[in-house]
């Protein structure tokens, strides 16, 4: 194998059409004949509808129809993806999610009527026209008070609105005694804001069907096409699988929301059978803001106990996950397999203990957001972290460097068991923290620090050292976790006759750059030009089988099965070489795309040898012709990134505004293929982490009326609001995928968020600010620090 | 009420009929097929529909079909001439100013306009002028690296 | 939302009474009431527009008088549609006459709001809810001076 590619910043291959204005996603396509369908919305958060009188917008003009309810009443609503059981074993509840309601709405924004028009316009304009008559509900959107006795029912048939409880960790009672055994403990109650994922492509499918051949097509913009086909076919509509093909076109960022099987997409499919017509709905960012799957919304109690010299000796947590009015499709594992098994970080903490209860409110359903779980841990222990070093009159760096596990590579030492479930593969967290300190220049810091508040300049550092578990997943252990599904992946390498390669992934990238960074690393194993590599993504007619893309799997689990499927090229390309040589396939070496005699200059080039497997007119007996090999790779665990995330920040002192003056970044990600596009990544995660902590956050109001519904209400990170970041990359390979590679896309997510809060509070804790509810926003940070 | 418009787009010249509410970006990319303007949001606040009118940035979701008759408009599409890429359009692509490439017609466009008018912007006013130009996946460090790069490049060839 | 406001109109509180209670007299100070067509008793059907800023938009609904104690107060429900979505509200208008001879009309009460109007109304709806009251009260004195 030769690394002329991998390594390399490679430019990418797929911008070319995205800056000529010829990407191509879902809402541009056209089909003839298409019709469009715009949804009817309930204004209420909890109401029953007493009637529906469609009669009026039916008859105007350009209307095609209208579906209710009604249409759906035995048709399977949209499934949950991951059963997980209450403490007790039994079942967590599942309340169906339909895809037009039919009795009782139960979020603001809950689907009620369908119009189809020839027109968007059109639609829109007889959605207006429909009278649906509601008895308005009370309705609880925060998680605590849907518990509360009396609390307005999300669905009727749970009478305490608790979707399930968890817990995880050690014996109650061991973190029990150790906490009581603490020198010091320190303890938070958290809100960890609800955010909106905001993928500036609005959802956007088309359904179609073919009465020729009785088939089915849906452009969806997804983050994983099979995994939809799958959910729809076998749990929503009931059609089977060989007749449906999901294609996932360019798809406009998806950070999570994207994952998710949607109503609108069964809706659509089902609808063109129904008019045998093409049909599209695309989301409106209002609608966005109601419907796609919101993140985080946790409310917890955390506390942390040290011994006298500062070291963690428990961990005691009590949160309760506000899952929204329905289980979204990876919603139940967030705050449990994907969080709960977090919380041991970065640290030695012998004893943990989580207790949580999940919990459904009159909201918009809440999944994976960027992150997923992790940054809410991540959150609650950098956060204990800054606050005890503050409290213990320790500095926030030397606390870590005590507190750290010490390094292990996963292959000379062994990997790292947990108190809350994984075992991590590797990993050098000290040496993270350590390059953050250089590069931000701590001892000078201070100085500057203590200079700067002299001139009544509120400078603030705050750190973060996270880690999280990528690369999902092992089947086997998701399995034993619940999932519903097999998380590997897929790869086919299809050799052709000219030594060309296609590359057929289920992986799926909205914006990750797999056409560039899989090209890479098929380029350098094969030895070809990396223009002689295209990768094919997002099509179940043309790719076997796949996941799709997120929890930060495209790599380390979609790369690696294509590392499998070259492997199977190049053994029989060696025999096809062998043959032509006259010799054994061992008496071979390949490199640089030549397959050479052992200690001769004898070789035959790749190109000959694909050419020969099409043409096998002079062929060994025993191999079948073709050149073209399908893997499925299955990981033997997670990956563990982590890193060090540092902020600076000043506090305006007159208008509590914050301002992020430095941000430094050291993330380990195991190899990197191509590093311009893992520092991309990083890049926009911090922006998620530092939206999260300062501006982002999701208000409804006592009606469950969300206040925040557009892009004037809600504040996106804009470009004046972000500093250049300052990154820099430390390597730990995985010790169990053949990359050694870990993933990178939701590092700056989950390290970020803590670090800026700790920041403000390290800039504002001598005028007696110790904790603030995040966002930070100017009001909140001047009210604390005047005392308002 | 449908009435008939006269627009230029990219140098091509159009006369088609639009109904008195069809706004810009509707008609840029369902009459005339140019999907690379996209729509991002319904409050014109994202950006991700800006063109050109008449040689200036302009969010084509704020304004009417109508109100553009007799203008002559450039889109994303008509940024490079022929197979040759606009400097900004390279440099996004060399910087990586673009991940998912939803924001990036509208970014490229208002960045053109910012360097139209100050060919050598610092990296505040580049940030501020990005103001109404959202993007979700590359923190914007990339984007303001990428339009420092096309900055320098045009300074060169001017 | 609240609503809350208070005036003191030249005139004695019989005649306040009296105007408040006439439909036709009740659409024309109330900002954004177009008519008040009656349905039965003291139901109304409202017809409403509304432009300020950003919000506006054709309702339709009802307004209904209720609790009510003779020259003293009784309540307002009002429900309406629209498509940027739809307003509930119960307002409590008391009349106290004053040493003069005069009124001072108050009203007091919640507004509750959904779909759009809750979503972008947040920003807006408070100095909307202001200039209402203010309008309220401008167009009741104008109108009381042709009666």
């Amino acid at each position: 194998m030769s690394n002329k590619y991998i390594g390399q910043s490679v430019k990418r291959v797929e911008d070319k059409r995205f800056i000529t204005g010829q990407g191509r996603y879902t809402d541009d396509i056209v089909l003839p004949r298409m019709v469009h369908a715009y949804i009817l919305r309930s204004p209420y958060a909890h109401a029953r509808i007493k009637s529906i009188d469609t009669s009026e917008a039916l008859a105007m003009k350009g209307v095609v129809t209208i579906y209710t309810g009604k249409d759906f009443e035995n048709i399977n609503g949209v499934p949950c993806g991951w059963q997980v059981n209450f403490k007790d074993g039994t079942t967590m509840r599942e309340p169906k999610h339909p895809l037009l309601v039919l009795d009782k709405v139960k979020h603001a924004g809950d689907g009620v009527a369908m119009v189809v028009a020839e027109t968007k316009e059109i639609a829109a304009d007889a959605a207006e026209a429909i009278n649906v008559k509601y008895e308005v509900l009370k309705a609880v959107t925060n998680p605590k008070e849907a518990l509360a006795p009396g609390a307005p029912l999300v669905h009727d048939e749970y009478p305490d609105n608790v979707a399930f409880d968890w817990q995880i960790g050690n014996d109650k009672a061991e973190v029990d005694a150790a906490m009581a055994s603490a020198h010091h403990i320190t303890k938070l109650d958290f809100t960890n804001n609800r955010v909106v994922p905001n993928a500036m492509e609005p959802r956007s499918y088309i359904g179609d069907y073919d009465t020729a051949y009785d088939r089915y097509t849906l452009y969806t913009s997804t983050q994983n096409p099979h995994l939809i086909r799958l959910l729809m076919c076998a749990f929503v509509l009931g059609i089977p699988e060989h007749k449906v093909r999901v294609v996932g076109p360019d798809v406009g960022g998806g950070f999570g929301s994207k994952i998710y099987h949607y109503t609108e997409e069964a809706l659509v499919t089902w609808a063109a059978k129904q008019l045998r017509r093409p049909i599209k709905w695309t989301s409106d960012r209002s609608e966005a803001f109601l419907t796609d799957a919101h993140g985080r919304d946790h409310v917890s109690t955390a506390e942390m106990g040290f011994d006298k010299d500062g070291h963690i000796v428990g961990l005691r947590i009590k949160t309760y996950a506000n899952l929204g009015a329905y289980l979204s499709t990876f919603a139940s594992a967030v705050p449990t397999y994907l969080h709960g098994t977090l919380l041991q970080g970065v640290y030695t903490t012998p004893k943990i203990h989580l207790d949580m209860t999940c919990v459904f409110t009159h909201t918009t359903a809440v999944d994976a957001y960027r992150g997923a779980g992790r940054p809410e841990a991540t959150y609650l222990l950098e956060r204990l972290m800054d606050v005890s070093a503050h409290e213990m009159g320790i500095d926030p760096a030397e606390l870590r460097f005590k507190n750290f596990i010490p390094p292990f590579d996963g292959v000379n030492q062994p990997g790292y068991q947990t108190q809350v479930a994984l075992q991590y593969d590797s990993g050098n967290y000290k040496a993270v923290l350590e390059r953050g300190l250089e590069m931000l220049g701590y001892a000078d810091f201070k100085e500057k620090q203590a200079e700067a508040r002299k001139n009544g300049k509120l400078l603030g550092v705050g750190f973060s050292t996270y880690i999280e578990a990528c690369g999902i997943a092992p089947s086997a252990v998701v399995g034993a976790l619940g999932a519903r599904a097999g998380l590997f992946e897929s790869a086919q390498v299809r050799v052709q006759p000219t030594g060309k390669v296609s590359v057929y992934t289920g992986s799926h990238s909205h914006g990750q750059g797999h056409e560039t960074s899989f090209a890479q690393v098929v380029a350098d194993k094969l030895g070809i030009p990396l223009a002689d590599v295209e990768i094919i993504h997002g099509d179940s007619d043309s790719v076997a089988f796949g996941m799709g893309t997120y929890g930060s799997r495209s790599l380390a689990v979609g790369g690696s099965a294509i590392v499998k499927s070259i492997e199977k090229v190049l053994e029989k390309g060696a025999k096809i070489a062998a043959h032509k040589l006259e010799c054994s396939a061992d008496d071979l070496d390949f490199a640089d795309g030549k397959w050479t005699v052992k200690g001769t200059d004898k070789s035959i080039g790749f190109g000959d040898v694909a050419l020969t497997a099409y043409v096998p007119h002079v062929y060994p007996a025993n191999l079948e012709p073709g050149l073209d090999f399908s893997s499925f790779y299955d990981p033997a665990n997670f990956t563990y990134p982590f890193g060090c995330h540092i902020a600076v920040v000043e506090v305006d002192a007159e208008t509590g505004k914050v301002t992020i003056k430095r941000f430094v970044a050291v993330d380990d990600v195991g190899n990197v293929i191509n590093p311009m596009i893992v520092e991309g990544q990083i890049h926009g995660g911090l922006a998620q982490g530092i939206g999260q902590a300062l501006l982002e956050g999701v208000i409804y109001d006592e009606n469950g009326q969300l206040t925040t519904g557009t892009f004037m209400d809600y504040a996106m990170p804009r470009a004046d609001d972000l500093p250049m970041f300052e990154t820099d990359r430390k390597t730990t390979p995985c010790p169990h995928n053949p990359l050694g590679v870990k993933g990178a896309g939701e590092a700056g997510a989950i390290g970020s968020t803590p670090a800026v809060v700790n920041a403000v509070m390290n800039a504002t804790w001598h005028l007696g600010v110790s904790d603030l509810e995040m966002p930070l926003t100017p009001q909140r940070v001047w009210r604390a620090m005047n005392h308002k | 009420m449908a009435e008939t418009v006269n627009i230029t787009v990219n140098g091509t010249q159009y006369s088609k009929e639009v109904e008195g509410r069809t706004l810009l970006v509707h008609f840029l990319r369902d009459t005339l097929g140019l999907t690379g303007t996209h729509v991002g949001c319904d409050t014109s606040s994202c950006g991700a529909c800006t063109v050109h009118i008449d040689g200036k940035a302009v969010k084509s979701c704020s304004m009417l079909a109508a109100q553009a008759d007799g203008k002559s408009i450039t889109t994303i599409e008509g940024m490079a001439n022929g197979d040759e890429l606009h400097p900004l359009q390279e440099s996004f692509r060399e910087k990586h100013g673009l991940q998912c490439g939803f924001c990036t017609p509208g970014m490229i466009m208002t960045a053109a306009d910012l360097l139209n008018h100050n060919p050598n912007p610092s990296e505040t006013e580049i940030r501020e002028a990005l103001e109404g130009n959202i993007c979700r996946c590359t923190g914007y460090h990339n984007i303001v690296e990428a339009i420092k790069d096309a900055a320098e490049k045009m300074a060169v060839t001017a | 939302m609240e609503l809350t406001g208070s005036h003191v109109l030249q005139a004695p509180v019989q005649k306040i009474w009296d105007l408040i209670l006439n439909p036709e007299f009740l659409a024309k100070v109330t900002p954004g009431i177009s008519r008040l067509e009656q349905e039965s008793g003291d139901l109304y059907k409202a017809i409403a527009e509304i432009k300020i800023g950003p919000v506006h938009g054709k309702f339709e609904g009802s307004a209904e008088l209720t609790d009510k104690v003779e020259h003293e107060s009784f309540v307002l429900k009002v429900t309406q549609n629209s498509k940027i979505g739809n307003v509930e509200a119960d307002i409590k208008m008391l009349m106290k006459p004053t040493e003069n001879n005069e009124t001072e009309l108050s009203f007091d009460g919640v507004a509750n709001m959904s779909g759009l109007l809750a979503r972008t109304g947040n920003r807006v709806m408070s100095g909307v809810a202001n200039t209402l009251t203010k309008q309220f009260f401008s167009n009741f004195e104008k109108e009381l001076q042709n009666h």
